[in-house]
């Protein structure tokens, strides 16, 4: 399987994405989509095993759902809750309306503490901000320690799956990566031989660190604590040694209590993996003497989402993947044809909201199967989502003059009997009389990887008239 | 029961056989069946591409052409769905379309009864693969999704399981997406085709003989790219298997 | 105006209708019960590549030492002499070998065990140590991680974790490592 040809990056900037174009260039190489395909199935698969065993399966993804709304309707009061109760315990927290705001406060937290090392663990939130260039630009020196996010990090690459970061990568490329940065033999690829030189890199790394830098996968409002949850125990090895742990969170990480923790404790990794639970699900409270904590709270966009009738239960979102992982557009695609922070299915109904200019292509790279939404396990209507973006990005103007033209065209084709019958008889017409190349060349998009078929003697409405008229017995009305 | 036949437009114009088997099958079955010429097109094509005032006057049109009936038959998983969806935001003549508007697996099993079903005594010796549309399918219910914790079940299989001498394939992708998707056929051409191949590929892997599918458009898509790649791998519309017309069918 | 007054009130704005609080006792009550708490505990941490070990409470010392046949550091949270005093920095349990404690209860539908702070005496020895010894009382097997919530006390300590087998990572093609940053290793001795 070749490694070579034209790769498909990210889009950095503020031009828009053309997903279909960027999908095009990955669909060059097969093979390589195919890996792609298999590898990101079998997440679905696992999920399915996992699933399967859970007879209330659909009654906890109802009740997630609910309490995920109940919690987004009331989430001002929550946040306030959940803030008092964090001070109480000697917990320092801090509020961020944007990015820069967060990024600014992460790096004075870690400035007037003299900490010029920061391990981080798994957080989509902090890449979202941006947070590792912002810091590096200031002298620190930041690690990401989830291992898929050490390895795009030393590849100077963005994640291009919000559970499993480097599933763009063979384990070819990645044992290349290695032996520049850790030296690992050349030309090794053993997973077991790369993730051992990874343990020993990191470990140095967790021991050295001054302050540790995780995401939060839920915040109880009840309580004032956090939960994260992660395989390697990397977060944790993080937070145990570092005198310094600043959990940063979207504001829509609240839920209310600890009743309501184990239905979504009971769904993350299952939906995520296929695993009954992650390795380690651990509860922050308070920090330890000697020690500092902080919460970062962080809007950065999801209070406007939240003020859209038809979007805010975008934020029921537990970042579980699954829906990723199901979308077979984006198993053919890759993550990184969405340029997005987030990708897939749940990264087309977020990204809109924050650059429609940008990501208007996003809500069309879908078929709008539903598989997305089938998987959810907070129940968000992904599908219907993505159908209300492309009205939003088509009302906005955003699409091509040709495409609106046709669209146009379409319509009034569509809405006419006699114009649909008249466009019938030239397409069969034309496809008696031309050579197969040259309709294939007229069919466009269409005739690439397609024939047309087989032009029929008449349409049905021609059929069923002549029916009609040498005695059929019914009526056209 | 008035019953009324919704032909959509690109069955209409390309595929008038499909069309004129679910006429047959329902005539079979006893039913008088009205084929209504005012609606061409539900308004399906340009809702999906993101112009739903163009298709607005479409599902008016549908409304109106079909408010008299009883039951209305649509020939697609996909244009059902999209009445039955978007039709009651038209008001009290929508909603009851709307309610009225059923596929036509769905109605032959759910309003026509298996048993009746039974009696049409189609034969079909072969091993099938049932692609039901992802619209169809998890749109409106035509059978259990593979994604669900649900008990399982498939009208559409109950169908087919009235035809004597049909076996089954399953492919290993219980209900994956072919890629058709309405104007994704043409905006994501690489995607949508890649898709239709593995699907294919799926079902030949499971030995299927012959596809039979819900859904014209699913059909349209993979029956092109067959072609086009020369893998031989016949395709039909329920209503043909059902109507006895399946193996004239390329 | 702060950021914290500026930000609740566009959510306050911004907030849908209010939707009310689902009872989830009510819900969780309907929900089919584990029979088999033991063997399904075992079942499912052995499914996460935890090894379990069954025995009485009475032999526990001496299934610890059987159970675990490399050398090293051995630090116990059930023994005082090796545990050490709380104002041990964290890094000082870098060298351990092996790490031992007891669990505060165990969920049979997943394999995990709860080990809060109290329980593990220093929070960096359970995942700094390269192998890691549970304790769990069978009696203290419940079915579901309702029922474990029911129980615990999440803000009681500092610190709680729910640990499920050893550390692992699949991040490289999928391929599932053990010991990976953490332990490589987790045995449950589960006691009567």
């Amino acid at each position: 399987m070749t490694t070579a040809g034209r790769r498909v990056l990210p889009v950095l900037d503020d031009t828009p994405v053309d997903h279909a174009a960027a999908a095009a260039a990955f669909n060059a190489d097969e093979a390589r989509v195919d890996w792609h395909d298999t590898a990101l199935w079998f997440m679905r698969e696992k999920r399915d095993h996992a699933v399967d065993l859970v007879a209330e399966w659909e009654d906890l993804r109802e009740l997630a759902s609910r309490i995920k709304e109940h919690t987004l309707s009331r989430l001002d009061d929550y946040l306030v809750e959940f803030e008092t109760a964090a001070t109480a315990n000697g917990v320092h927290v801090h509020w961020a309306r944007d990015a820069e705001e967060h990024n600014r406060i992460v790096h004075r937290i870690l400035e007037e503490r003299s900490v010029r090392f920061l391990v981080k663990s798994k957080s989509m939130l902090t890449e979202e901000c941006g947070l590792n260039a912002y810091l590096e630009q200031r002298g620190l020196d930041v690690v990401d320690t989830d291992l898929g996010e050490r390895i795009v990090q030393l590849r100077h690459e963005h994640p291009s799956h919000i559970v499993m970061p480097a599933s763009h990568l063979t384990k070819e490329e990645i044992g290349e990566t290695f032996a520049e940065h850790l030296g690992t033999p050349v030309g090794g690829s053993d997973p077991d031989m790369l993730t051992a030189a990874a343990r020993v890199h990191l470990r140095e790394k967790f021991l050295a660190a001054h302050a540790a830098l995780t995401g939060v996968n839920f915040a109880l409002a009840e309580t004032g604590g956090v939960v994260v949850c992660t395989n390697e125990g990397n977060a944790d090895l993080g937070m145990a040694l570092a005198p310094v742990h600043i959990a940063s969170m979207g504001i829509e990480k609240l839920i209310p209590g600890v009743v309501e923790l184990p239905v979504f404790l009971r769904m993350l990794a299952r939906s995520a993996t296929g695993q009954r639970v992650t390795v380690y699900t651990s509860h922050i409270h308070r920090p330890l003497p000697g020690q500092e904590l902080h919460f970062v709270i962080v809007d950065n966009g999801r209070s406007a989402q939240l003020a859209r009738p038809d979007f805010w239960r975008s934020l029921k979102c537990i970042r579980c993947g699954a829906c990723i992982n199901t979308c077979p557009v984006y198993r053919r695609s890759g993550g990184y044809s969405y340029s997005a922070t987030i990708p897939g299915p749940i990264g087309s109904i977020l990204s809109p909201g924050i650059d429609l200019a940008k990501y208007s292509t996003l809500p069309f790279a879908s078929t709008l199967c539903g598989s997305c939404t089938a998987v959810c396990p907070v129940k968000i209507d992904l599908d219907t989502q993505l159908y209300r973006w492309r009205q939003i990005a088509m009302d906005a103007g955003l699409s091509s003059r040709q495409k609106r033209v046709g669209a146009r065209v379409g319509a009034l084709f569509l809405t006419s009997r006699p114009a649909l019958m008249f466009a019938g008889r030239v397409l069969r017409m034309m496809q008696r009389l031309l050579p197969r190349a040259a309709m294939r060349r007229l069919s466009g998009a269409w005739g690439q990887d397609r024939d047309l078929p087989v032009p029929p003697r008449e349409s049905f409405s021609a059929w069923y008239q002549s029916r009609r008229h040498s005695g059929g017995p019914h009526d056209r009305a | 029961m008035s019953i009324a036949l919704f032909v959509p437009c690109y069955v209409d114009q390309l595929y008038p056989h499909v069309a004129i088997a679910a006429l047959h099958v329902l005539e079979q079955l006893g039913e008088i069946v009205h084929v209504p010429a005012g609606a061409v097109c539900c308004g399906q094509p340009s809702c999906s591409a993101g112009f739903e005032r163009m298709g607005e006057p479409a599902l008016n049109s549908f409304a109106r052409t079909f408010s008299a009936y009883d039951h209305t038959v649509v020939v697609s998983g996909s244009c059902a769905l999209h009445v039955r969806t978007h039709a009651p935001h038209l008001g009290a003549e929508g909603r009851q379309v709307a309610e009225r508007t059923a596929e036509f697996c769905s109605f032959l099993h759910d309003v026509v009864g298996l048993d009746r079903v039974a009696t049409l005594n189609a034969t079909l010796n072969r091993r099938v693969g049932i692609h039901i549309g992802c619209h169809g399918l998890r749109g409106l219910g035509l059978a259990s999704p593979s994604e669900r914790q649900i008990d399982p079940f498939n009208k559409v299989r109950a169908l087919l399981e009235t035809v004597r001498g049909m076996r089954f394939a399953a492919p290993t992708r219980p209900d994956e997406c072919c890629g058709f998707g309405g104007s994704f056929a043409v905006a994501e051409p690489a995607v949508s085709a890649k898709m239709g191949r593995d699907r294919l590929r799926d079902y030949s892997n499971a030995d299927a003989e012959l596809i039979v599918t819900t859904d014209v458009s699913c059909l349209m898509h993979l029956q092109g790219i067959a072609r086009r790649d020369s893998v031989s791998l016949p395709m039909v519309h329920v209503a043909q298997v059902l109507a006895g017309c399946a193996e004239s069918a390329t | 105006m702060t950021a914290r007054d500026a930000m609740l009130a566009a959510i306050r704005a911004a907030r849908p209708e209010a939707v009310p609080r689902p009872d989830v006792r009510a819900a969780v009550a309907a929900f089919p019960a584990i029979v088999d708490l033991g063997g399904a505990f075992r079942a499912a941490a052995e499914a996460a590549a935890a090894r379990v070990i069954s025995g009485r409470r009475a032999d526990a010392a001496a299934l610890i030492a059987s159970s675990f046949s490399g050398g090293g550091r051995h630090v116990s949270a059930l023994d005082d002499t090796t545990v050490g005093s709380t104002r041990q920095l964290p890094h000082s349990f870098d060298d351990v070998e092996l790490f031992v404690c007891e669990a505060e209860l165990g969920v049979a539908e997943n394999g995990a065990v709860w080990l809060p702070l109290s329980r593990l005496r220093h929070r960096s020895a359970v995942v700094l140590a390269q192998h890691v010894m549970v304790l769990l009382d069978r009696s203290r097997i419940v079915g579901n991680m309702h029922d474990a919530y029911t129980i615990i006390d999440v803000a009681r300590d500092a610190f709680g974790a729910f640990v499920a087998g050893p550390s692992k990572t699949a991040d490289i093609e999928q391929a599932l490592v053990i010991g990976a940053h953490g332990p490589k290793s987790l045995t449950i001795l589960m006691l009567d």
